[in-house]
């Protein structure tokens, strides 16, 4: 899905918590994701002291994030890259669209990322005439339904397994089956004819080591393996806060992604990738290209409070856990990035189409909980809704919760005052008396019509005298 | 790269409005690779025992801790079990892959030999890789705590061997079982990485991206097996 | 320490003034000396929450001229604390003075349960009640603050009481704040779940430390009919 995509996300969420099928697969989903990150977190006793390593280290990179790319520049063009620096997306798309041109390539193929998700880069190719194939299995499958990734890990999560099998008896004409087994064999048939025919591939990066000038790109299919070494030319995008000064650094990271990723303690493959192949070598591209992409992300970096978000390594995690996600699943965010490190990132990378979603949390702090880089993203939530409310450019809410922000603004004006904050409770104690049943009333009217669409609102009763205390037995 | 400078202009604003914890030049000295700490028979044979497991939690296939000697016939043993008709192997780093080689074709295996190849003969040897029921390589190191093999490739020694044929074996030195990531990573060192791809195997191929099941073999190995081997001299 | 200031909260005045209530009861049980803070309503977490920074800062401003230094002040709710301990530095970074006064106050500034275990250090009040209670913990009072195991220990030490399981219940109820009017669809969804599990725990009365919570689970509760009660933990530890 494109991050432009219309509509918005009122309408999208209310479709989406309609749709219970959908928080059946997210819930169990994320469930068994849950489990796995508790035994492993259990088996490895370190957890702790590596989050807080991975944390600081990272915390520094991207306050040095200058140097280190001007060091990851001059150790990728050693080792025979040719960087290409893309102030936003649209010079991204331009840069890869026109290589695969020149090249005269047929075939693209392409491993997991989220960059290129972002940059919108498939539509583009699609455009010059050019169909790349997504090889990651959930890529795979969401790019044959035409829609873009509903989670940053697992792709088709949003997908039954019969919804695939039915996706791929469509598609391909197959006999139906809603085997994982046989539907993954069927996939790994078709797209093993694509990667040994293909002559350019795309994949994104997981950490750049500044030192070595290596990128590191974690996987558990194979696609990332593949996609970078079996084609002539080879492109990898990466956003400026992936790089990392050392090799020595990258431990701490590696052995905290995958554990709260996907429950694993490291991933199938890890790829370590400086330049292209040497001379003799069967495997590797003749030609390797890194894109290395700014768009809104140095905008980020100016705000000390936002530039926390920068430290994130792109686990996921923050979804599995987020109560907001589970019930909407991603595609409600209309944005590609969603869950909590997506509403942090989107109105920061796509503008005010995603200005709500920082709004659109109880903040919980279950995701703050759990990432591994210890991002606060509460708190980065709130600078943002301060960031929105103070900027030029306020958010145009429809007019109901327009009205349900004045009345929070009204209502803090007031509560300045407490004598007079107590007598308007009287008054409206008073006069909301007789519409109250057991204590609860039906109905209220704005701002809190939203309110007691759903459920009962609480009937106001301030007084001073102390009522019966709590009944110790049923009665 | 006029690109370039502008952007990294334009990060260096920001991190100066951002505000900047310290001022030292933060680009990365190498560090020197770490010596490799000689582990005693009793700690090997421990490293190597928990390599298996976890390997085998991950859904590898762990063979066993053999003698150089007995290496040759269990692998024809089990190019046998699985029902290989074709076996690819390349270069050993430490082991003598050419004498695995030629047990397999006693045993009237077909072997595709990994050598260095030109531009033109590329796609040809990949098919011929891609055919094998059975790649064989040897890894550099091995990661007790991850079930983890770290494989290097040269140009007789490519990627290919541990990703394409259906099954994969990989053979590891027991002394080059390490504790953890971070002392393999130690142990390698940043000039040593930089001269070849590296890969971390922990376990064949997989996927849960249906409904969160776990499938083994999307587009790598099915299924991997492990040999680890004593020392010629003990 | 014999004084503390209680600081009731905009929501337990206008909603719950049975809590403010219990929460002096048991701390006069425990001889200890309640001084209710007047001259405050309201911490300014709401306008804090809506991105209204200078709204907020005017009730903060407000809020730390009435209380006292150097004097607990104990606070009925988790969220509310966590706005006075730890959001009121970052609301405050352009009001230094404000921020001292903030930071001078904030080692003094408890949540009820904790200023019960922790310092205190009491886990039997004299509390008797008999019946089947599931406990809510609230986001910000376990995450924010750390509060995770307080509340448990003085309800598992009441005489009669039955402790019923609460499956998921770190999960939130779907309050937070402005939330729950302008996400209410989502918020009544993550209310539902909430109701689900309670009703399946097999609990009489729910119990929660944070006014929010008990506005939402109850509000939901009663619109479903369903036959449970909300009450504040320390309307649990008054009953005798
Ligand atoms: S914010 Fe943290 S938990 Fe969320 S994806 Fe990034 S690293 Fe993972």
């Amino acid at each position: 899905m494109a991050a432009s995509a219309k509509g918005d996300f009122f309408d999208s969420s209310r479709a989406a918590v309609q749709d219970h099928e959908l928080q059946r697969k997210l819930e169990s989903a994320s469930t068994r994701h849950l489990d796995h990150f508790a035994i492993v977190k259990e088996e490895f006793p370190s957890y702790e002291d590596e989050k807080t390593a991975a944390h600081r280290i990272k915390t520094d990179a991207i306050a040095h994030l200058d140097e280190l790319l001007i060091q990851l520049t001059d150790k990728l063009q050693d080792s025979g890259c040719k960087v290409f620096f893309a102030e936003d997306a649209a010079e991204a798309r331009k840069y890869i669209v026109d290589l695969v041109k020149s090249k005269g390539a047929q075939h693209v193929v392409k491993g997991k990322s989220m960059t290129t998700e972002e940059i919108e880069l498939n539509p583009a190719l699609a455009a010059a005439g050019i169909d790349p194939v997504e090889t990651d299995l959930g890529e795979y499958i969401v790019q044959l339904r035409g829609e873009g990734p509903s989670h940053i890990i697992t792709p088709a999560i949003h997908l039954s397994k019969e919804d695939i099998g039915q996706l791929f008896t469509d598609k391909f004409g197959t006999e139906y089956t809603a085997e994982p087994e046989k539907l993954t064999a069927e996939a790994r048939e078709r797209l093993r004819a694509i990667f040994l025919a293909a002559d350019f591939g795309i994949t994104g990066v997981n950490f750049a080591i500044a030192e070595t000038g290596t990128l590191v790109v974690v996987e558990n299919e194979g696609n990332g393996r593949l996609s970078s070494s079996m084609p002539e030319t080879f492109v990898a995008v990466m956003g400026i806060e992936k790089v990392i000064p050392r090799l020595e650094d990258l431990s701490h990271f590696l052995e905290i992604l995958a554990r709260t990723a996907t429950g694993q303690k490291l991933t199938t493959y890890t790829s370590f990738i400086t330049g292209p192949r040497r001379e003799g070598e069967l495997d590797g591209p003749a030609e390797m290209h890194v894109v290395i992409l700014d768009n809104g992300r140095s905008a980020m970096l100016a705000d000390p409070v936002l530039r926390e978000a920068l430290n994130c390594i792109r686990c996921g995690a923050c979804l599995n856990v987020c109560p907001i996600y589970r019930r909407i699943g991603g595609h409600a965010y209309k944005s590609v990035y969603p869950g909590p490190i997506g509403s942090i990132v989107s109105p920061n990378l796509f503008g005010s189409a995603a200005g709500y979603l920082p709004f659109a949390s109880t903040l919980c702090g279950a995701c703050k909980d759990i990432c591994p880089v210890k991002i606060d993203i509460p708190r980065i939530l709130l600078h943002l809704r301060w960031k929105e409310t103070e900027g030029e450019h306020p958010l145009k809410w429809p007019a109901a919760l327009e009205r349900a922000r004045s009345g929070a603004r009204r209502f803090a004006g007031i509560a300045r005052h407490p004598r007079t904050a107590r007598l308007l409770g009287k008054i409206a104690a008073q006069m909301l008396k007789p519409f109250a049943h057991n204590g609860y009333l039906r109905w209220m009217p704005p701002p809190f019509g939203n309110w007691t669409k759903y459920r009962n609102f609480p009937r106001p009763h301030p007084q001073k005298r102390r009522p019966a205390p709590a009944e110790n037995q049923a009665p | 790269m006029a690109e370039a400078h502008k952007i990294l202009a334009t990060i260096k604003t920001a991190l100066e409005a951002g505000g900047q914890p310290d001022g030292h030049n933060h680009a990365a000295a190498p560090a020197p690779a770490r010596k490799v700490a000689v582990t005693a028979g009793a700690e090997r044979a421990e490293l190597a025992t928990s390599l298996a497991r976890e390997l085998e939690a991950v859904g590898g296939k762990f063979v066993g801790i053999l003698s150089p000697d007995e290496v040759s016939n269990r692998i024809v043993l089990l190019a046998r079990e699985i029902g290989a008709t074709t076996v690819a192997i390349g270069e050993g780093v430490s082991i003598d892959m050419e004498e695995i080689g030629a047990a397999l074709e006693r045993a009237d295996f077909k072997i595709v030999k990994t050598v260095p190849v030109a531009d033109v003969e590329r796609a040809a040897m990949r098919d011929r890789v891609a055919n094998a029921e059975l790649g064989i390589a040897e890894a550099e190191y091995g990661i007790a705590s991850t079930g983890t093999l770290a494989v290097i490739s040269t140009g007789t020694r490519p990627s290919s061997l541990t990703l394409l044929p259906t099954a994969s074996l990989i053979i590891v030195q027991i002394d080059r079982v390490m504790a953890d990531l971070a002392a393999v990573l130690a142990s390698l060192g940043p000039t040593r990485l930089a001269e070849h791809r590296m890969t971390l195997i922990t376990g064949p191929s997989r996927t849960a991206d249906i409904e969160k099941r776990i499938v083994l073999g999307v587009h790598g190995p099915k299924a991997l097996h492990l040999i680890v081997v004593w020392p010629r001299d003990e | 320490m014999n004084e503390v200031q209680l600081f009731s909260t905009c929501l337990a005045e206008e909603f719950f003034p049975e809590v403010n209530d219990a929460v002096a009861t048991v701390l006069e049980r425990l001889r200890v000396k309640v001084i209710p803070v007047r001259r405050a309503f309201c911490c300014g977490q709401v306008a804090f929450n809506e991105g209204l920074r200078e709204e907020a800062v005017a009730l903060a401003r407000r809020f730390l001229k009435s209380v006292e230094p150097s004097k607990p002040i104990v606070v009925p709710s988790g969220s509310c604390t966590s706005m006075l301990k730890i959001f009121y530095s970052d609301l405050l970074v352009n009001e230094p003075a404000l921020a001292e006064k903030a930071a001078a106050i904030r080692p003094w500034i408890f949540e009820f349960s904790q200023f019960l275990v922790n310092v205190l250090k009491v886990k039997y009040v004299g509390a008797r009640y008999e019946r089947a209670v599931a406990y809510h913990p609230s986001c910000h009072l376990m995450r924010e603050l750390g509060v995770r195991n307080e509340p448990m220990t003085l309800l598992s030490a009441v005489s009669g009481i039955k402790l019923c399981e609460l499956r998921d219940r770190e999960e939130c109820c779907g309050f937070g704040g402005m939330f729950s009017v302008k996400f209410a669809h989502i918020s009544a969804a993550m209310l539902e779940d909430k109701m689900a599990r309670i009703k399946e725990s097999g609990a009489e009365v729910v119990v929660a430390n944070d006014c929010g919570c008990l506005m939402q689970i109850g509000g939901g509760l009663s619109r479903a009919g369903a036959e449970i009660e909300t009450r504040h933990l320390a309307e649990v530890l008054a009953a005798r």
